[in-house]
Order: structure tokens, then C-alpha cells, then sequence
């Protein structure tokens, strides 16, 4: 422990933050690149600079502010091709990364971080601290619609809707072509000469359907390519701002802005046009009668999802159903979604600026459009500041607020299986804005690392019925972890990656940019060399069985003869895997082989990023050291001969280690492969909501909620992942002493009973750190907001005890529910408000944290002391430049204010007092165990304490006088066949005899089979192996124990299975559940008891509870719940026209006679009845009050209800 | 009924004694009587643990209640305890725990002047009573002592500071029993056997070759037979080490040879183990524990309770009596 005071060396972390890379990389890439590009697109001229600022995540935290660099840009005015101007325009901030280039934690070592109030073991990822990104897998889709009379329709997207164009339309638009092209290119794929040869692709059909397609473009009279886009643009686009853009633009516009929206990432035309023909030959491929079952033909998979699709061909409508040929797949990373988002709100703000300057120039002559000021003036009315609230926005909600809906609706329902009608789409993709970004709780460490690796499929399927989307597919195996999803409604929806899968880079292993066109162009170069012949434009290609197509990155580039396929994949595998090589390590080379009724063959190649990838070894290539693990795509996996299963087909590939399929949450349990499998779903949910060592940076955190475990213990029995990505750093548990024994009947149905003086000792204690924030400009009204400070009152002393002289709490104070801990001075008023503690359990004040923004009304620095020693803290940040000198007598502040004071007992005591102050205020509530709170071992085993059971009653060993902390019912195992919770409980038995860890890594006994071969024939089972460790120190080979009754001395029955179990506390306590009253707040209108716990309201006593109680007879009771406990009510009811609401009281005339200064007897009060004018007949009788509301609802509605009294016979 | 008398008269027999360490025979005597003993040792013989704290500075890293706790789980020499007053029966003191009958003070103040880490242990704690300090466990008789090194022999650690972390706080010590909280349980460990006693069926087992002896003997996990290298016979050599796992029947059993040995515990006949936290020497706190013992026995005879409880509860009081 002494070792390792200095923390962890950063290459133990290394793993860890493998984990997070895709995310920083994927920012870095957006800071580097991605902005130019995207500026690059609005069509003025726009450069971006990022500047930063020296302010530190932590101070961000506690300013509860985002981690923000400035946003700056020069924008260009150009006028009558005079030379621009080039202007700078401030942007305002924009969200920086954890860890990513512009981070001041970039390349912190661990001593570094902990030194800047971080974690030793940040690895970063996150935008705001509060928020990260969902790791939201979609693509950019182009589809093809397949028609029931043979034709073929294009869905592209244009702001939020799908806009479907005759094939022939777009294939003519696209390129100066001639029918005779169009009609050789679609029908290359079929040749007589290989009709039912292995392979074959096509039918006779294929001609008649080009002629189809043909043929709808010479009905349409469009001869020509501007015919076409004339077309195109006056009969497409309902939107006025884009048929504009194709009337009155040029003919090049008109092209590019058709290929801008149609094939986003194939950039040039002749490539497009290449590649819609293919497309096309797919098509109609796919629905010749020539392949039996539906080809599941992807240009492109990494796109998992896609294949929802597979299942659902055979419906049919006039349109027939979507056929998604995903041209590309893309990870939409939240920087991704950052820079789309961008984009529009610049393009907006530009296209604004630019109305607003010719409304200028049209209503005042004389404004000279050079003059720098004017037109700056000008432009701000326009706030450029917005963009980047609109911004913070979006990140904090996950919502994109847009009209335009960014195009990414289609994104989305890329994956989704559409049916017949746009206006379906249109209806989900607005429920689909939403959920963008997610907020990275630090409940604890696993569950803030997995948000992280997590991958949610789009929020459309939950609602749904279809249950294939949620299905673990072949590609996603190895990809997508099976075990670490929730069960019930996101089942399946929400996945996590495993731990060897990374999503490709921007950036090479040298961290620079990689070059994706010289990776092209030597991958080109290889095929070249290997004989693909490549395609030219107006080249009629000849189509499968002969030559197989071979696609780039989405770009039909050549063709390979189908004889020599195999030879060109394996060689550039072998160039893959080889260091030296141009070809990058991350290639993807799909390879769908010739087959009947197969999947559409070619070879598909993609080097771009974001693509999902994981180590494999692949042992068909010669094996050198470390040479053979290579990196496979989920399209290579499917296609690519992993398979193996007979001696004909040899594998090609194999498994690093087996648990590599699972995610790092699920390789934590241990010995996993010996549970039911729902078990182990059971642990990742519950290892994400357990009452862990959050942070060990807790001290200078401001975060909402956050739940500490006050001892944790690193587990006995544990799994390779645990040391492999450091979770011992925070960990989540406790090694128990848990006997499996029917005690006491309080461990009945999942209860569990601990050991009192195990608790007492400080088992599972732990506390919940919550922090206020108060700020000022935000209480009250707007008016005196600027007049508004913490003070104390110095009338009122009774709060004293509670409020320091600045207004402010004493840290370590404790405050009890309803007692004040702050207090607001008003200037004005010259009154003081306090602050009452809400909740049901006295809290702690952990700290203070007090943090002045502005530097305007710098009013009053006091200074505090305690103990009578000062101190000053050392502050960092740009707004603070912050000097103290501190004499034994005085205090003097040199220049500005203190920017973020610290206020821990004796440690910082300063504490500046200005306007506009936001404090940081945080309470810590001792939540140690108690009856009720829930815990749980790493099997799928949760149980509820119901008992802290004496010690002295506590079973005990005769030989060792152990007694358990904890003791389970056995019936927690039959059913469950948790296994491994066993095995465990043995193993650390052993361990903890021996001194040692023990290694509990899933299929490590198939993996060591497997490699010892014939060498150990007769394998041992775990058991006996753990059995002779425990025997060898004396103990029973089954782990089970002779124990005597705590309680008599007698020996128990039967020997009972003890041993230590890692337990977890989970986040679930009593303490905030509970809900009990017998008096408290009623409803206004029915006096009935309110529902809901947080007003103190009951728990509803229903008609099922009533029908029980009816049932048992139990009347009273009945009466007492339902009445008396409820809106009892005493009615004055007129007996003479049976009416309860004309009666009144009438009002008394005060007989004013004082006898001896005592107050006046009251007479008895005289209720009248208003409608017979008479207190005859008058009588009280007891109702429920809601009785008299309905009375009153009725005679609102010009019903009267009598009532009519008698008694009781 | 009434001429048999249940009068036992249990004898002890010391084995090995050390300060924090007790062996001994408890013969003649009852399970009920041997675990009476066992659950006063653990619960109810007094001592003395920090039960309040004031604290005036902490700014280290555990928080306030944390090292109130580690505080309270010090262990202090308690000699005294049995003669102290609990607070809250305290009559001298107005119940805030500062009388010298019912308490004791304890201050600690540390701060860390240098880069080194300073570790505040139980020796940092000063008492206002010479006779009431935190267990020493360095011990300097014994050559092997873990606390010899004069670097680590500080005793408990309980809170680690860095550079400017400061503490400075104000204990009390109240006795107490371990029922109310387990810091004031002076026992670690307490435990008894009931003392086997193995008869070898010796004809049976001349029956059995060598190896199969060898292999029978080693059925058990712990080493209760070896074999006798002049005779060959299987002889007892640590009965005590038996721990009624049936291990060895059931050996025998599957040997084919049932009755092999019988093992029966002897009912009134136990072997204790009593290890001490420090706080009362393991023998003192078995002396205690039956002062306590005799106590409560005394307190039920003597109580007019169990004399007009007979008449309140009717019927009832039949079956309270065990009738």
C-alpha cells in the first residue's frame, strides 16, 4: 500500500482509457477538422478559431458551469466583388472535452490530475461533466424502393423528410448519359451463359425491369440531363427555399445540391451515378425470383441495426418495402451531432445577418457598406452569442430544438423498418429528437464508464412490438456485449460495447490526422497490382457470377474475376495484419462470396472511420509473434470464413480469450460462465446501482447526489478485469461472511439478516453527499435581485446557533430537518430570510464552496476564522487573479476577487461576500445500514436486511468462533442455479486461508483445455481444486462448516456452507422510500389525505384493499380507514327538506358582558336552514366530506339531492 | 421432582494463559452454562470506548463521523471498567459524561508539517486518566513482534495527513457493554468445543491394510489419527482437533466399514478459547464474565418480579417456570 501512495504509473491506466478513446477522439477530430469542414460548407466564407481559456474542470464543477473554451470566428463581408472584410465574431463558448486537445488535462499524469482536484484515474470523454454522449449508432442511408410494377424509386432526405424520386430520373440527372448505358449497366449482372451456375445473380427479368425504368423516364417526356433536373426541382420540393435553389440556380448547382443530399459521402458524380447503379443491380437482384430467401445484401455494416430489416420482405403495397442499402454507416458520436448543430444555427445566423444588412442598405441610403463599424453594428443586432446557448441546450437536454430538423431524422430511421407511408416516418422522427445526450451520473464508477461504451438503437423500437431489433445478430457478436443489457422494456435496445471493441479513428496510432485519400490510393494501388480492373466511366462492367464488384469506402471502383477473389482478400489481410504495410490495420474487408440465393456478392472495402472493430487472431497466416492478431469489422465477421465448422472449411479466425465478448461490467462477475445467464444480466444492472467508491476526488465535487461506500474492500475472488482496467481504483463492495442457513425466519423470500456488531464495526456504512446550490440572482424577484447577499440577521439571534456571520452554514454543523442553514439579507428591506432544511433526516454540512462571477459590486470581504489561523488557497483560474495578505491583525485583498473559496474546516477561510454569488453548499447524510436498505452479491443475488441480528445470537464456529456478518436463506439457490456465487464463496474461503487472490476469470478452465491439449487428460473440476485449498488448512472439502446456535450452545443440525461472498450495497435505502402518516396536509376540494410521499402524503387505501377488507368481515377497520382516518366530516342536515348545503349557521349576536375580565361565554351556535327559514329539524350526521362535494357538483348541474334522515332502525 | 437437586458444581482448568489469549476446560457443567459464559464475555463484560467526540478542526480526508468511529474502535485499557458508573446512571455528573466516575477525557491535536504523510495513531491520544489509554500491542518480551520496529510501533492508525491537513478534536470515553455497540466488547474471540471422545473400534480397523489406513486418516481435513510407527495402529493424537465434520464415518462408511470409530461429544465437558482486544487480560475478562454472570442470576432470584409475576401472569406463570 506504502508503494503505491503515488498513485497509479499512467501506463496501468492505459486500458482504462482505451475504453473512452472513440469519444476524445472523435472530439479531437471535430476541433481539429471537423469545424473547418463544416465551415467549409456554408457557403460564405467562415474560418473558426477555438481559443482556450485557463479554466479547470473543477472550477467548473463548483461554478456549476460548463467547461467551455471561447468560440470565435472571422467572418467576410463581400460586397460587389470589393475585397472582403474580414471581421472577428464572438461566438461565446463552446464545450471542451475532458481529456481531449484543448483539455488542460490532455496529458496529465495521474500526480498532475489529483493536483488539479481530479481524479487520479480520469480518463476523460465527457463534454460538461454532467453530460456525455449515448454512443447513438446510426447511418446515412439512400434507399431504394422497390416497385410492384418493377420499378424503383430513390428516398433521400431534405430537411426532415423523405422525398422519393423515379431511379431513372436521378440515374439521368446525375450524369450526361445515354438509355443505352443506363439499360447496359443495369442489366451487366445477368448473362445467359451463367443461368444456374453458382453464382448467378440474375434473370431475364433484369432486362424488362431496366426497360420499366426506362421507360417511366420517356413517359415522363425528360429526355435530357436538364430535363431531369428541371424535373427534379419543380415537382420534388414542396420547400420554397430549395426549389428555388433548383429553378433559378444554374445547371451545376442543381447537381451538386441533388448530390449534397443524395449520396452525402460519395463525392464525386461519375462514383455516384457508378454507385446508384449498383445499387440498382441489387435491387432488382434482390427481387428477381431468383434468390429464395432475402438477401441480406448491405453495401455497408457496420451499421448493426440494419438488419432489423431482414425479416420483414414480404409485405407488400403499391410501394414496396424498403430495401436500406446503407452506402455508409457512421457512429454518430455527440460531437458529430455538435457539428451538424452547429452548422445550422451558423448558417441561420448568417443568412439573418445578411437580411438584416440588406433591410439596411434598402431603408437607409447613406450606409456604406465599408465602413466597419456600421456594418458590425448591424450585424449584432443579431446575437451571435446564441449559437453557443443554443448549444449548451442541446447538450443539456438532448434535444435538438430546430426547424429544419437537421437532416437527421434519417439518420435514425435508417435503421428502422419502414412501411408504406411517408407520413409514419414523418410522425416518428418527431419523437425521435429527443435523447441525444444523456447525463453521465457518477453513481458509480462502472455505471459512469459504461454510459460510455453504451449503445442505444434509437428510442423509435421501444415502443414497438417487434422483438427482431432487440435480437444479438451474428455481426454484432464479439461487437455488442449479450449479457450487459437491461431486462424488460430496453432489452436489447440499449447495448454496451464489449471491452475489446473500439470504434475506428480519425487518428492514427501517432495521434495525427489520418489521411484518408492516400489510404485510398495505395489500397488502389494493391488492387490494381492484384488485377482489378478498374472501372471507367461509360465502361460496361460485366456483373457476377464472372467478375465480383469491388466497392471502396462506398465507391464502385473496379471489378475483381471471381477466380481470383480469394487470393485478393487474403493478400490483403496478410498486408493488414502486417506493420509495415501502407494498408491501415483497422481495414475492413467484406468479402460475400458467390452463393445461391445468397447475399449480393462483391467485395466491399472501408478504411473510414467510426466503424465498430475488434482484435481477433487470424490463424490462416503464417504465425509470427504478435503479427497475427488483426482487426475485423462486423462485416468481415459475417462473411468473412470465421466459421470453421468442418475440416473443409477450416477456420480462418479465432478468439483472442473468450471474454472478450463480454463488456467490462459483465467480465466483473466472476466465474460468469458457471450462472444462469439472466443472473448475470441481474449483476451488470445491479453492479451500476451500488452504493460504491464514487470518486476519490469526492472533496472537491459538487455534484447533485453522489453515494459513498465508507470502507470498501477489493474483492477476494476476482476476474482478470479487475486489474486490467484498474477497477480496484474504485471499488464496490465488501468481502461478507455469509452463511446459507434458515435461521431466524427473517431471512425468508431474499431477506438477509446481518450481524449487528459486524455493522457497528463499520461494515457497509457509507453516506449520501448532496449538494444545494443557491443563487442569488435567481431567488426572488428580478428587482432586488442586485441588493440580495448572505447575511445573518443580527435581531434575530435564535438562529445563531445554526447561520455564521456571513449568512452561511458552519461546516460540520449539524442540521436538523426544518432548521435553517442560510439566511438572505435583503439591502432594501433590511430584512434577513432564512433557508429551512427540507427532508426527514438530519444532515451534515460537509462544505461550502462560495463563487463570485462578476466583478462589478464587489461590496464586502469578511474574513473568517477559525482557530485563529489563516490561510489562503491557491487559486487558478483566468477570471481570478486573486493576491491576499493575511498579517496576524488584518487581511488586505490586493486585486479582484476571490473567485472560488473553499470553506473545509481550517483549511480555507475566506469567504467573499458580493452580489451575485452562487454558493455550493454540501450536506452529507450518514446513511449507514438499516433495516430495509438492499444489498446484493455479484450473482444476481439481491436481498433486503431485516434484521441486525445480536452477535451473541449469531451461529459461531466451534474451531474458529467465527460468527457471519451476514446470513442468507438456502431457497436462494435452487431456483436460481447461481452457481458461481458458491464457487465463490469457496474460493475466497481458500483465498483468505492462503493469503492470496483468487483468479476467477470466466472460460479460463476451456481456454487452459484448449491449450494444454492432450497434456492433462484427466482435467480437474474447479470444485475438487478449490475443495483440496480448503482442506489442506483443516477445513471441510465442501466449504461447509459445524455451527453452533448462538443462542442455546447446541451443535445446528445440519453443517452449514459459509465463506466470504463480495456483497454490494446498492443505492436503494429506505431512508429515502419510506412513506407513513396518520395526520398531514388534505386535499383543498375532497379533504382527503394527499397522495405522494414528497408532501407527506399516505398511501392510497384502494378498492382492492377495500374488497379485502370486505371479505374478512372487517367493518370496523373498514370504517376506520375509509372514514375516520379520512374526510370524516359532521354535516348539519335540514331533516325538513333533506337538504345539506341550505344550511348555514347564523351569525350570533354578541352579547358583550364582561364578568370579571373573562373572555365571553359562547352561546350555542344556531344553524338555519336557508331554504325553510327555520332551525327546526336540524340534526348533524357524520359523512365523508366528499359526500358534501358531490352534493354541490350535483346542484351545479340543477340536481338536488334530499337526504332523508331517520334513526338508524 | 423436588428431592433431585440440579446442583452442579463445574470445575475449570486453566491450559494456556496469556494477556490477550485464554485456554481452559469448563467441566461439569451444561451447553446452557457454557454459552451463558461464551455470550457475557462478548456482550455484557464492561469496558471503556470513546463514545463522544468534539471535533474542532478536521480538515483530512475522512470525514467528521468516519473518524468518530475509527475513534470509538480503539481499544482502551479497562481495567477499571467494572468499577466505573455507566453515564447514564451517573449521579455525580449532570449526564454529560465528565465525571471522573463515569469518564474519561482524551485530546488529540496533529497536524502534518512536511511532504511525508503523517500517520495519526492511537498514541496521539492523550488521557486525562493514566489508567485508561489505548491498548499498547507492542510487546516487547516476544522477539517476533509485528510493532517491534520502533518506525511502525504507533500503535492504530487512524487517520493519514498530508501536508496543512490538521486535527484537532476532544474524546470522551464512557464505559459500556458490547450489546450496545461492538466497540465496547472487550472479547475478539470467545469460543467453546465440546470435548469428542473417539473410540477406535481397534478390530475393525486391524482389518484394514496400510494404505487403507493411511487413506482413512487422511480423510479428515484436520490432523486428529496418525498412525503409530512402531505398531502401525491408527491412534488418537489431538482429539481436540476433531471438529465433528464426520469426515472420517463417512470415509469409513464408503471404506465398507461402518463403526470403524465412534465419536460422541461429551455433554458437560467444553473447551474454551477466549481471545482478548486488549482492553481487559483474557483471564480477567473470564473473571469478569462470571462476576457479570453471577450478577444477573442474582438480580433475577432477588427481583420481586419474578415472585409477583407468577400471580400476574395466571396459567401463564406455569409455563414461565418452565413447568
Amino acid at each position: 500500500m506504502e508503494e503505491k501512495k503515488g498513485g497509479k504509473m499512467p501506463g496501468e491506466l492505459k486500458e482504462l482509457e482505451e475504453l473512452v478513446r472513440h469519444h476524445i477522439d472523435s472530439f479531437d477530430y471535430m476541433v481539429d477538422r471537423g469545424l473547418e469542414i463544416m465551415l467549409d460548407n456554408i457557403k460564405p466564407d467562415v474560418r473558426s478559431r477555438t481559443n482556450r481559456m485557463r479554466l479547470l474542470p473543477f472550477e467548473c464543477r463548483q461554478a456549476k458551469t460548463s467547461y467551455t473554451g471561447k468560440f470565435e470566428a472571422d467572418v467576410c463581408f463581400q460586397y460587389d466583388g470589393r475585397p472582403a472584410i474580414r471581421e472577428k465574431y464572438n461566438f461565446g463558448q463552446f464545450p471542451i472535452m475532458l481529456k481531449s486537445k484543448l483539455c488542460h488535462l490532455r496529458s496529465a499524469d495521474p500526480q498532475k490530475l489529483v493536483s488539479l482536484k481530479e481524479e487520479a484515474s480520469e480518463v476523460g470523454g465527457c463534454v460538461r461533466e454532467y453530460e456525455s454522449s449515448l454512443t447513438d449508432h446510426s447511418s446515412v442511408t439512400v434507399r431504394l424502393y422497390y416497385l410492384r410494377n418493377g420499378s424503383a424509386r430513390v428516398g433521400f432526405w431534405v430537411r426532415g423528410r423523405e422525398y422519393l424520386l423515379p431511379v431513372g430520373i436521378v440515374l439521368k440527372a446525375l450524369v450526361e448519359t445515354t438509355d443505352r448505358e443506363i439499360y447496359e449497366n443495369l442489366t451487366c449482372y445477368y448473362d445467359e451463359k451463367y443461368e444456374k451456375v453458382k453464382g448467378a445473380v440474375g434473370s431475364q427479368l433484369a432486362g424488362e425491369r431496366a426497360k420499366i425504368i426506362l421507360d417511366e423516364v420517356r413517359v415522363a417526356s425528360l429526355f435530357t440531363q436538364d430535363d431531369c433536373l428541371q424535373h427534379i426541382g419543380t415537382h420534388n420540393f414542396i420547400n420554397i427555399s430549395i426549389a428555388v435553389h433548383f429553378v433559378g440556380g444554374t445547371k451545376v448547382d442543381s447537381i451538386l445540391y441533388a448530390g449534397e443530399h443524395f449520396q452525402p459521402v460519395v463525392d464525386e458524380l461519375e462514383n455516384k451515378t457508378s454507385y446508384t447503379v449498383y445499387v440498382a443491380e441489387a435491387l432488382l437482384f434482390c427481387r428477381s425470383d431468383f434468390c429464395a430467401r432475402q438477401p441480406r445484401f448491405l453495401a455497408k455494416s457496420g451499421n448493426l441495426t440494419s438488419r432489423a430489416l431482414d425479416d420483414h420482405l414480404s409485405q407488400a403495397e403499391s410501394l414496396e418495402e424498403a430495401q436500406a442499402f446503407d452506402c455508409v454507416e457512421e457512429d454518430k458520436l455527440l460531437t458529430k451531432l455538435i457539428l451538424f448543430e452547429l452548422y445550422e444555427k451558423l448558417e441561420e445566423w448568417l443568412r439573418k445577418a445578411k437580411t438584416l444588412i440588406q433591410e439596411e442598405i434598402t431603408k437607409n441610403n447613406t450606409f456604406n457598406f465599408l465602413a466597419v463599424g456600421d456594418v458590425r453594428k448591424v450585424v449584432d443586432k443579431n446575437s451571435s452569442v446564441t449559437i453557443s446557448s443554443a448549444l449548451e441546450t442541446m447538450l443539456r437536454s438532448g434535444r435538438l430544438v430546430t426547424q429544419t430538423g437537421l437532416d437527421l431524422q434519417q439518420l435514425l430511421t435508417g435503421t428502422q423498418y419502414v412501411t408504406q407511408t411517408l407520413i409514419r416516418i414523418d410522425m416518428k422522427s418527431s419523437d425521435m429528437r429527443a435523447g441525444y445526450t444523456v447525463q453521465a451520473e457518477r453513481l458509480n464508477y462502472l455505471r459512469f464508464l459504461s454510459f460510455f461504451r453504451a449503445v442505444h438503437r434509437g428510442a423509435s423500437f421501444a415502443g414497438g412490438r417487434t422483438t427482431s431489433v432487440r435480437k444479438l445478430l451474428p455481426e454484432s457478436w464479439g461487437f455488442l456485449c449479450p449479457v450487459h443489457t437491461p431486462d424488460g422494456e430496453p432489452c436489447g435496445l440499449l447495448n454496451h460495447m464489449t471491452c475489446s471493441c473500439r470504434v475506428t479513428s480519425y487518428f492514427d496510432s501517432q495521434g495525427a490526422v489520418k489521411d484518408f485519400f492516400d489510404i485510398r490510393k495505395s489500397i488502389l494501388g494493391v488492387l490494381t497490382s492484384l488485377g482489378m480492373i478498374s472501372s471507367l466511366p461509360k465502361l460496361v462492367q460485366a456483373g457476377p457470377p464472372k467478375v465480383l464488384s469491388v466497392l471502396l469506402d462506398g465507391r464502385v471502383v473496379g471489378s475483381v474475376p471471381s477466380s481470383e477473389i480469394e487470393k485478393v482478400v487474403a493478400h490483403l489481410r496478410r498486408l493488414k495484419v502486417s506493420a509495415a504495410s501502407v494498408i491501415p490495420d483497422d481495414l475492413e474487408v467484406g468479402h460475400v462470396p458467390l452463393s445461391i440465393g445468397g447475399a449480393y456478392p462483391g467485395l466491399y472495402i472501408f478504411t473510414h472511420p467510426s466503424r465498430f472493430i475488434r482484435p481477433v487472431r487470424n490463424i490462416s497466416i503464417p504465425r509470427k509473434e504478435d503479427q497475427d492478431i488483426e482487426l475485423i469489422g462486423p462485416f468481415e465477421q459475417v462473411d468473412g470464413g470465421n466459421g470453421g465448422r468442418s475440416d473443409a472449411f477450416p477456420a480462418t479466425h479465432e478468439e483472442i480469450h473468450p471474454t472478450n465478448m463480454l463488456s467490462l461490467v459483465a467480465n466483473l462477475t466472476p466465474w460468469s460462465d458457471h450462472n444462469q445467464s439472466p443472473r448475470n444480466m441481474y449483476q451488470c444492472q445491479m453492479a451500476k446501482q451500488t452504493m460504491a467508491f464514487s470518486l476519490q476526488s469526492l472533496r472537491f465535487r459538487a455534484d447533485q447526489k453522489m453515494y459513498h461506500l465508507q470502507t470498501p474492500q477489493t474483492p477476494i475472488v476476482r476476474t482478470g478485469a479487475y486489474t486490467k482496467y484498474s477497477v480496484d481504483e474504485h471499488p464496490t463492495g465488501t468481502n461478507a461472511i455469509v452463511a446459507v442457513l434458515a435461521y431466524t425466519g427473517y431471512d425468508m423470500e431474499d431477506a438477509m439478516i446481518l450481524n449487528k456488531s459486524s455493522v457497528d464495526r463499520g461494515m457497509f456504512h457509507g453516506q449520501i453527499y448532496q449538494t444545494e446550490t443557491i443563487d442569488l440572482s435567481d431567488e426572488g424577484s428580478r428587482s432586488d435581485r442586485s441588493h440580495r447577499r448572505f447575511r445573518r440577521s443580527n435581531t434575530d439571534r435564535s438562529s445563531h446557533a445554526f447561520i455564521d456571520s456571513d449568512g452561511l452554514p458552519y461546516v460540520g454543523q449539524m442540521i436538523h430537518p426544518n432548521e435553517p442553514y442560510c439566511s438572505i439579507y435583503n439591502d432594501i428591506t433590511n430584512t434577513s430570510k432564512p433557508k429551512y432544511r427540507k427532508g426527514s433526516e438530519p444532515v451534515f454540512v460537509d462544505y461550502v464552496a462560495v463563487d463570485t462571477k462578476s466583478k462589478k459590486h464587489l461590496q464586502k470581504i469578511s474574513l473568517y476564522t477559525t482557530g485563529g489561523k489563516m490561510r489562503c488557497m491557491p487559486l487558478s483560474s483566468v477570471f481570478i487573479i486573486c493576491l491576499w495578505i493575511v498579517t496576524p491583525s488584518s487581511s488586505y485583498v490586493l486585486e479582484g476577487i476571490l473567485s472560488v473559496s473553499l470553506r473545509h474546516a481550517g483549511e480555507i477561510l475566506v469567504v467573499a461576500l458580493t452580489n451575485n454569488t452562487v454558493v455550493n453548499i454540501r450536506f452529507r447524510h450518514p446513511r449507514n445500514p438499516i433495516i430495509g436498505d438492499k444489498f446484493s452479491s455479484r450473482h444476481g443475488q439481491k436481498g433486503v436486511c431485516s434484521q441486525l441480528w445480536p452477535d451473541i445470537d449469531m451461529p459461531f464456529s466451534g474451531v474458529t468462533g467465527m460468527r457471519p456478518d451476514l446470513i442468507i436463506n438456502p431457497h436462494a439457490f435452487p431456483s436460481r442455479m447461481t452457481i458461481a456465487m458458491l464457487l465463490e464463496s469457496l474460493a475466497a474461503k481458500g483465498g483468505s486461508l492462503n493469503g492470496n487472490f483468487v483468479d476467477a476469470t470466466p472460460f479460463s478452465s476451456s481456454v487452459r483445455v484448449a491449450n494444454a491439449g492432450e497434456a492433462k487428460t484427466e482435467s480437474e473440476s474447479l470444485v475438487d481444486e478449490l475443495g483440496k485449498m480448503l482442506k489442506s488448512k483443516g477445513f471441510n472439502h465442501h466449504g461447509v462448516e459445524v455451527l453452533y446456535s448462538g443462542v442455546y450452545g447446541t451443535e445446528l443440525t445440519c453443517e452449514i456452507f459459509i465463506g466470504p461472498v463480495y456483497y454490494q450495497r446498492l443505492r436503494h435505502m429506505v431512508s429515502d422510500k419510506f412513506q407513513v402518516r396518520s395526520t398531514g396536509p388534505v386535499d383543498q376540494i375532497t379533504r382527503q389525505p394527499i397522495k405522494g410521499r414528497k408532501h407527506g402524503g399516505g398511501i392510497r387505501f384502494g378498492e382492492m384493499e377495500r374488497d379485502s377488507m370486505l371479505a374478512h368481515g372487517a367493518a370496523y377497520l373498514l370504517h376506520d380507514r375509509l372514514h375516520t382516518c379520512s374526510d370524516y366530516h359532521i354535516a348539519d342536515v335540514c331533516s325538513l327538506c333533506g337538504s345539506i348545503l341550505t344550511t348555514h349557521i347564523q351569525p350570533q349576536r354578541r352579547i358583550v358582558r364582561d364578568i370579571g375580565g373573562l373572555p365571553p361565554v359562547k352561546g350555542p351556535k344556531k344553524v338555519v336552514c336557508h331554504a325553510c327559514q327555520t332551525s327546526k329539524g336540524m340534526e348533524t350526521v357524520a359523512m365523508p366530506y366528499v359526500f358534501r362535494f358531490l352534493a354541490a357538483e350535483l346542484a351545479a348541474m340543477n340536481i338536488k339531492m334530499t337526504l332523508q334522515l331517520n334513526d338508524g332502525a | 421432582m423436588e428431592s433431585i437437586s440440579y446442583q452442579r458444581f463445574p470445575k475449570v482448568k486453566i491450559r494456556e494463559m496469556k494477556d490477550d489469549y485464554l485456554k481452559f476446560e469448563l467441566r461439569e457443567t451444561d451447553a446452557s452454562m457454557a454459552n451463558a459464559l461464551r455470550r457475557v464475555m462478548i456482550a455484557e463484560v464492561p469496558t471503556i470506548a470513546i463514545d463522544l467526540v468534539e471535533i474542532e478542526v478536521n480538515s483530512s480526508v475522512l470525514n467528521d463521523e468516519f473518524i468518530a468511529h475509527r475513534l470509538g474502535l480503539i481499544p482502551l485499557t479497562s481495567e477499571r471498567a467494572m468499577g466505573m458508573r455507566f453515564s447514564r446512571d451517573c449521579d455525580a455528573c449532570d449526564g454529560d459524561g465528565q465525571c471522573e466516575y463515569c469518564s474519561v477525557e482524551f485530546h488529540l491535536r496533529a497536524k502534518c508539517m512536511t511532504d511525508q504523510t503523517l500517520d495519526v495513531t492511537s498514541k496521539d491520544l492523550y488521557s486525562s486518566d493514566h489508567t485508561v489509554t489505548p491498548v499498547d500491542f507492542s510487546d516487547p518480551s516476544d522477539p517476533n513482534d509485528p510493532f517491534e520496529n520502533t518506525e511502525t510501533q504507533r500503535g492504530v492508525i487512524i487517520v493519514k495527513l498530508r501536508r496543512g491537513q490538521e486535527l484537532r478534536l476532544r474524546a470522551i470515553a464512557r464505559k459500556g457493554i458490547g450489546k450496545d455497540h461492538a466497540k465496547w466488547s472487550p472479547a475478539a474471540t470467545v469460543t467453546f468445543m465440546y470435548e469428542p471422545d473417539i473410540h477406535i473400534n481397534e478390530d475393525l480397523m486391524e482389518t484394514l491394510s496400510l494404505e487403507e489406513k493411511i487413506s482413512w486418516i487422511e480423510s479428515s481435513p484436520t490432523k486428529v489419527f496418525d498412525i503409530d510407527n512402531v505398531t502401525q495402529q491408527v491412534v488418537v493424537v489431538d482429539p481436540e482437533a476433531y471438529t465433528y465434520d464426520d469426515e472420517v464415518i463417512k470415509k469409513a462408511e464408503a471404506m465398507g466399514k461402518p463403526g470403524l470409530v465412534d465419536i460422541r461429544a461429551k455433554e458437560d465437558s467444553f473447551i474454551f478459547t477466549v481471545e482478548s482486544t486488549g482492553a481487559v487480560k483474557a483471564s480477567q475478562l473470564v473473571l469478569n464474565a462470571i462476576e457479570i454472570l453471577k450478577q444477573k442470576l442474582d438480580a433475577v432470584r432477588l427481583s420481586d418480579d419474578t415472585v409477583e409475576a407468577d400471580d400476574q401472569f395466571g396459567e401463564l406463570g406455569v409455563h414461565m417456570r418452565g413447568g
